[in-house]
C-alpha cells in the first residue's frame, strides 16, 4: 500500500521533472527539425539506396564481423580463431568465395568490452555489404550481443559462447550455436572420469573465477554427485582469471590430497599452473583433469595420463579428422602458416565458418541460386545439418548446436614431439544435451549410473 | 588444519616475496620523485620479458643452463639502463611540481603505450623459461613438495630489503637521495646535481620492476593483462605499507601476501578481494599507510 | 557566441545519427561517459584526482539492472533511482574520502573501486559474474517502445539531458559553492579560516560527481543493455580522468567534448588497428604537453567560467 503511494509521488515528480526535460529540448529540436529536414533528405536518399538494395542480386563482396579476442590475456585464445579464420577465408576465396562471391572479413576485437564490442557490431551491421556475424567467443560478449542480434536481424553464429544460458528462452532467430554448451562438455568430463577411475573418492576444482569458471564447476559437480554420490569435493578454488602464481593454490590442493584435480583454465593461467603444478608432484600424487588441455599440448610439456579434451569434436587429429582430407590439409597449412598445429579454438572458428558457408549454399538452392537476404540466411540455418572439419553439427529448434564430444587422456606417440590424446572415447552430441527448454541443473540431478554405462567407454574412439 | 600450519606460513612468505618485488620499486620512486609511477606495472611485464627472451637465447644456443641466473639479473639492468633515463628524462621530468593529476595521467599514457607495444613486440602467447627453476630442484617441506626456487625468491626478497637499506644509510648516493628526499630546494642549493639523482633514483625503481618481472618469469609466464593486475597489487601494498616506505612495502607484502594465503586456505571465494580488503582496512584506520607519515596536506 | 556554437554543436549531434544510423549508439556512450568525465572534472577544479568513479558509473548501471529484475520498468523512475543510488554510493564513499587529499584521494578511491569491482565480479548468485546483467527495454511514460526506438529516445534524451545538466552544472560552479572548490585547490586554510566548512564543500561536490557518473553509468547501461563489471575496472576510472582531461577541465562542454572525441576517435582506429591504446596513450600525452589549453584549468588555474 506504502509502496503504491510512494510510486504515484514519484511519478508526479518524474512527469513534472520531464517536462521540464523536453521543455529544455522542445525548443532547439522544433527549430534544427526543420533545418535537418532538407538537409536529411539528401543523407536518406543515399542511405535508402544502399539498404535497400535488392538483396536477390549477388553483391560484390560478402562482408562478415568476425568478433574475437586479439588483445589481452583472452587473446590466447582468440588468436588460433582469427588465424583459423584467415586462412579458411583465403582457401574458400581461392576457391572463388561463397557461391561465387568472395569474402572479406573485418575482425573486431573483443578486449574493448561489452561496450566497444555493441558499438562495432552496430556499425558493421549498419552496411549491407556485412550479411552476417561470426560472434563471438566471450559468454558475456555474446550474451550481450545476442539481443541486438535478433533486434537488427542479423543472422549471428557463436563460434564459442560456450554459456548455456545463450539460447535458454529459445526463441532467437538470429542467433546461432554451432558448437557445444558448458553442459555437454563438462558432462563428458565426468563420465569419462568415472569410466577411467571409478573408485575416486575425493576431488578438487580449481577454474578461473568467471562465469565460466563457476559454471563448469557447477555442472561437473552435479554430474559427479548424480553418477556417483559419495563423491566429495574437497577443494573448490577460483583464482583470478589472469593470475600468474598458482603456488599457494598447488600448495592447498597437495595438503587436500584429493583423489582427482579438475580445472577449466585456458590460455596462460593453464600453461603457468601446469609449469608450477607439475615440477609440485601434483600430477603425480593426483589424477588430473585438464578441460582445456588441448590447447597447451604443443606449448607445456603435460605428462602422461592427464585426462583431456577439446569441448567438443574439434581435434585436428581424431580419427575422423584424419579421415577428412580437407581437415589434414587445413592442419598442415595451418601449422605452416602460424608455426603450430590448429588448436581447438582454431577448429571451432573454421567449422562455425564452414557451417556459414553450408547456409549460403542452402539458402541460395532454396532460392533459386538467387543470393540470400539475411532473414533467408538465417532461415537456412534453422535445423541445418552440416558436415564440418571434424564431425557433424547438428543445429537443434532452439538453435543449439549438437556436436560430438571427444575426451581422452595425454599419450607419447613417435608420430609428435608433443603428447597427443589417447584411449578416446566419442559422446553422441545429443546424448550429452538436456531437451531444448529444459533446465540444465534439473535435467543433470537425474542422470543415473546406467544412463553412464550406456555411453560408449574410454578407447572405444580409435 | 593443525597439519597446514607450515605450508601457510612459507606460501605466504613466497607469495609475499613476488608481491613484494612487484611493489618495492613504485614505492622507492616515489620516495624520491614524489611520482606515482602507473606504468610500473608494465616495466615489470617487459622485465618479465626480456629475462625470458635472454634465457630462451640462451636455451637455444646450448649454452650453461647457469646463464641464465646471470641473465635475470642482466635483464634487468638491461631494462633499466635503457628505460630508466629514457622515460625519466622524456617524460617524468616534465612533470615535476604539476599537479598529480598530470603525473597519474601522463604515466597512465605511457602504461598504454607500454602494454600495446609488448602485444605488438612479444605477441600474445604466454611467454616463459623454466630453465632456473628446473635447475633448483625441489624440496619437500611439511608434506608439501615446494620449489627450491620459490625459497631463493624468499632469500633474495630479504637481500634486497637490506640492501636497500645500506644503500640509503651508508653510501654516498645514499645520503644525496636523502637529502633531495628530505628537501629538494635546499638539496639544490648546497650544489647537490638533483636531475642526476632523479635520473638514477628512476632508474633504480625501473631496475627493481623489472628485476620483479625477471624473477617471476621462471614459474609464471608473462602474457598480455599482466602489467596492468602488477600495477593495482603494487598500488595496494605502497598504500599499505606507506608511500615511500621501502620497510613498509615489506611489511605490507607480508599482510596482503598472508591475506591471500588465508583466503585460499579458508574461504577460497575471496582470494581476489583480499588484498583489495586489506589495503581499505589499514588506510581507513591509517590513511597515509602503515609506516607514513602525515605530510601531504597542502597548506 | 559561445552559446551560438555550443548550439550548433549540439545541433549537429542531434543530426549525425540520421546521416550514421551506427552512430547514434556511439555518441549516446560518448555522452554518458561526458556525463562521469564531468563529475571527475567537478572534483578536479578541486584539485582532487579520483581513479575509481567508474565505481558510481558502475553502481547506477547495476543499479538498472537490479531495479529492472525487481520490475521498475519505466524509464523516467529507472533513471532517477540508478542515479540517486550513484549519489547515495558516492555520500558514503565520500563521507571518508573527502578527508583526504592529493595522491591519498587517488589511492583511495581506486582501493574503494576495486572492492566493488571485485565484488560485482564475484558476486555470482547476484550479479551474474562476469556475464553481468541485462538492461531489458523498459517503457517511456507507459509507452512500450521496440528497441530501436527505445535507442533513438534515449539518444534524444541523452542530449536534453546534456544540455539540461550541463547548465545546471555551470550554475553550481559559478556559485559560491563551486568557486569555493577551486579556493580549495589553491588555498584550503585561508577557507577554513573565511569560515567556508571544506568538508561540506568537497562533500557537496562529491555527491555531485558521483551522480553525474551515476547518470552516465545508467544511460550506458540502457544503450549497451548490459552491466558488467569491467564497467568498474580501475583502467575505465583511468579513462575517465582522461576523458576529462582532454577535453579541458575548464569548463563543462570539456568533458563531452573529450568524451566525443575520444568515442568517434576510437571507431576510426578499431577499424584499421589492435594498436587503440597506443593511440588513446600517445593522445593523451601529447595532448597534456602541447596542448596546454586542453588541461588549462589544471596549470594556468586560470578562470575558467565561460561556457
Amino acid at each position: 500500500m506504502t509502496f503504491k503511494g510512494i510510486s504515484t509521488v514519484v511519478a508526479r515528480c518524474l512527469s513534472s521533472l520531464e517536462l521540464l526535460f523536453s521543455l529544455d529540448r522542445g525548443l532547439p529540436q522544433s527549430r534544427f527539425r526543420l533545418v535537418v529536414d532538407g538537409l536529411v533528405g539528401a543523407v536518406a536518399i543515399g542511405v535508402v539506396a544502399t539498404t535497400s538494395v535488392a538483396a536477390q542480386e549477388k553483391p560484390s563482396a560478402l562482408g562478415l564481423g568476425i568478433f574475437t579476442f586479439t588483445s589481452g590475456p583472452a587473446a590466447a585464445y582468440g588468436m588460433p580463431g582469427k588465424n583459423a579464420a584467415d586462412l579458411m577465408i583465403d582457401e574458400i576465396n581461392a576457391k572463388g568465395g561463397i557461391e561465387g562471391v568472395p569474402v572479406s572479413a573485418t575482425y573486431v576485437d573483443e578486449a574493448q568490452g561489452a561496450q566497444g564490442v555493441i558499438a562495432e557490431y552496430r556499425r558493421l551491421a549498419g552496411d549491407t555489404k556485412n550479411q552476417a556475424m561470426v560472434a563471438a567467443l566471450s559468454s558475456a560478449n555474446c550474451l550481450a550481443l545476442a539481443p541486438l542480434a535478433e533486434q537488427l536481424e542479423v543472422p549471428t553464429v557463436g563460434w564459442n559462447c560456450d554459456t548455456h544460458q545463450l539460447l535458454i528462452d529459445g526463441k532467437s532467430k538470429y542467433v546461432f550455436r554451432p558448437n557445444g554448451n558448458t553442459v555437454p562438455e563438462f558432462i563428458a568430463y565426468a563420465i569419462y572420469l568415472l569410466d577411467r577411475k571409478p573408485d575416486v573418492k575425493t576431488v578438487a576444482i580449481i577454474n578461473p573465477d568467471y562465469a565460466f569458471g563457476h559454471d563448469a564447476a557447477k555442472i561437473f559437480t552435479a554430474a559427479l554427485k548424480a553418477l556417483k554420490p559419495d563423491i566429495e569435493i574437497v577443494a573448490e578454488l577460483y583464482p583470478k582469471l589472469g593470475s600468474p602464481n598458482y603456488q599457494t593454490e598447488i600448495s592447498r590442493l597437495a595438503t587436500a590430497r584429493p583423489d582427482v584435480v579438475f580445472s577449466n583454465l585456458w590460455g596462460a593461467d593453464l600453461e603457468n599452473f601446469v609449469r608450477q603444478a607439475a615440477p609440485r608432484g601434483i600430477f603425480t600424487s593426483s589424477q588430473v583433469t585438464l578441460a582445456l588441455g588441448e590447447t597447451v599440448l604443443q606449448r607445456v610439456p603435460l605428462p602422461d595420463g592427464v585426462i583431456v579434451g577439446v569441448l567438443g569434436d574439434g581435434w585436428w587429429m581424431s580419427p575422423d579428422a584424419k579421415a577428412n582430407p580437407e581437415t589434414v590439409k587445413f592442419a598442415e597449412a595451418y601449422k605452416a602458416r602460424f608455426g603450430e598445429y590448429p588448436v581447438f579454438p582454431a577448429i571451432k572458428m573454421a567449422n562455425a565458418l564452414i557451417y556459414l558457408k553450408a547456409a549460403y549454399k542452402a539458402a541460395m538452392s532454396k532460392n533459386d541460386g538467387k543470393w540470400p537476404t539475411r532473414a533467408e540466411l538465417a532461415e537456412a540455418m534453422k535445423g541445418s545439418k552440416v558436415a564440418t572439419l571434424t564431425g557433424t553439427m547438428q543445429t537443434r529448434a532452439d538453435n543449439d548446436g549438437l556436436v560430438d564430444q571427444i575426451v581422452g587422456v595425454t599419450v607419447k606417440t613417435s608420430a609428435q614431439q608433443f603428447p597427443v590424446i589417447g584411449d578416446m572415447v566419442r559422446y553422441k552430441g545429443d546424448s550429452l544435451m538436456p531437451q531444448a527448454g529444459q533446465d540444465p541443473l534439473a535435467w543433470i540431478s537425474t542422470l543415473k549410473p546406467e544412463f553412464a554405462r550406456s555411453l560408449p567407454k574410454p578407447g572405444s574412439y580409435k | 588444519m593443525s597439519n597446514a600450519i607450515i605450508p601457510l606460513l612459507l606460501d605466504s612468505l613466497a607469495s609475499a616475496a613476488l608481491i613484494f618485488f612487484a611493489a618495492v620499486g613504485l614505492t622507492l620512486v616515489f620516495s624520491v620523485l614524489r611520482v606515482l609511477n602507473v606504468a610500473h606495472g608494465s616495466l615489470y611485464s617487459i622485465g618479465g620479458y626480456v629475462a625470458a627472451s635472454i634465457c630462451l637465447f640462451i636455451a637455444s644456443r646450448q649454452l650453461n643452463p647457469y646463464l641464465s641466473f646471470a641473465a635475470l639479473l642482466f635483464s634487468a639492468v638491461l631494462v633499466a639502463a635503457i628505460f630508466g633515463p629514457l622515460i625519466e628524462r622524456g617524460l617524468v621530468r616534465w612533470t615535476y611540481g604539476k599537479s598529480e593529476a598530470v603525473q597519474i595521467l601522463v604515466t597512465f599514457g605511457l602504461f598504454l603505450i607500454l602494454e600495446d607495444l609488448q602485444r605488438v613486440i612479444f605477441g600474445v602467447q604466454s611467454f616463459y623459461e623454466d630453465a632456473p627453476m628446473r635447475l633448483l630442484g625441489t624440496s619437500s617441506i611439511g608434506g608439501v613438495v615446494y620449489l627450491n626456487y620459490q625459497i631463493v625468491l624468499i632469500g633474495m626478497a630479504v637481500v634486497v630489503v637490506i640492501g636497500l637499506r645500506l644503500l640509503i644509510n651508508h653510501t654516498r648516493l645514499g645520503r644525496l637521495i636523502t637529502a633531495v628526499v628530505t628537501d629538494r630546494e635546499m638539496a639544490q642549493s648546497i650544489g647537490i646535481d638533483t636531475n642526476r639523482i632523479f635520473i638514477l633514483a628512476f632508474s633504480l625503481g625501473v631496475f627493481l620492476a623489472a628485476l620483479g618481472g625477471a624473477l617471476a618469469t621462471p614459474t609464471s609466464g608473462i602474457a598480455p593483462g599482466l602489467g596492468a593486475d602488477t600495477m593495482v597489487l603494487a598500488f595496494a601494498v605502497a598504500a599499505i605499507g606507506g608511500l615511500g616506505q621501502i620497510e613498509g612495502a615489506a611489511v605490507a607484502s607480508l599482510i596482503v601476501g598472508l591475506a591471500r594465503v588465508l583466503a585460499i586456505y579458508l574461504a577460497p571465494s575471496l582470494d581476489a578481494v583480499a588484498p583489495y580488503a586489506a589495503m581499505l582496512a589499514v588506510l581507513l584506520i591509517r590513511p597515509y599507510g602503515l609506516f607514513g607519515s602525515v605530510t601531504a596536506r597542502r597548506i | 557566441m559561445p552559446t551560438i556554437l555550443a548550439a550548433a554543436a549540439v545541433l549537429m549531434l542531434a543530426v549525425l545519427p540520421v546521416a550514421a544510423p551506427w552512430l547514434q549508439f556511439v555518441l549516446t556512450l560518448a555522452i554518458a561517459k561526458g556525463f562521469a568525465a564531468l563529475g571527475v572534472a567537478v572534483l578536479l577544479r578541486a584539485g582532487l584526482i579520483s581513479i575509481g568513479h567508474a565505481m558510481f558509473f558502475a553502481a547506477s548501471a547495476y543499479g538498472v539492472a537490479f531495479l529492472a529484475r525487481a520490475g521498475v520498468n519505466d524509464l523516467g523512475l529507472l533513471l532517477i533511482l540508478s542515479v540517486l543510488a550513484g549519489a547515495l554510493v558516492g555520500a558514503v564513499a565520500g563521507s571518508f574520502l573527502v578527508r583526504y587529499r592529493a595522491i591519498f584521494f587517488a589511492m583511495l578511491n581506486l582501493a574503494v573501486s576495486m572492492v566493488f569491482y571485485a565484488l560485482c565480479a564475484k558476486l555470482y548468485g547476484i550479479t551474474g559474474g562476469t556475464d553481468g546483467m541485462p538492461v531489458p527495454v523498459p517503457t517511456v511514460f507507459g509507452v512500450v517502445l521496440g528497441e530501436p526506438a527505445f535507442k533513438s529516445v534515449l539518444f534524444y534524451l541523452s542530449l536534453g539531458l546534456m544540455v539540461f545538466v550541463g547548465v545546471a552544472v555551470q550554475r553550481y560552479l559559478n556559485s559560491p559553492l563551486g568557486h569555493a572548490l577551486s579556493a580549495v585547490h589553491t588555498n584550503e586554510i585561508r577557507l577554513e579560516y573565511l569560515g567556508i566548512p571544506v568538508w561540506a564543500v568537497l562533500l557537496i561536490a562529491y555527491v555531485i560527481s558521483a551522480a553525474l557518473a551515476g547518470l552516465g553509468g545508467a544511460i550506458a547501461g540502457f544503450a549497451i543493455g548490459r552491466v558488467v563489471p569491467d564497467f568498474a575496472f580501475w583502467t575505465a576510472s583511468g579513462h575517465l580522468v582522461l576523458i576529462a582531461v582532454l577535453g579541458g577541465i575548464g569548463g563543462v562542454p570539456g568533458a563531452f567534448i573529450g568524451a566525443l572525441f575520444l568515442e568517434l576517435l576510437h571507431s576510426a582506429a578499431v577499424t584499421v588497428t589492435d594498436s587503440w591504446n597506443l593511440i588513446v596513450g600517445m593522445t593523451l600525452i601529447i595532448v597534456i604537453m602541447f596542448m596546454p589549453q586542453g588541461v588549462y584549468g589544471l596549470f594556468a588555474r586560470k578562470e575558467a567560467s565561460s561556457l
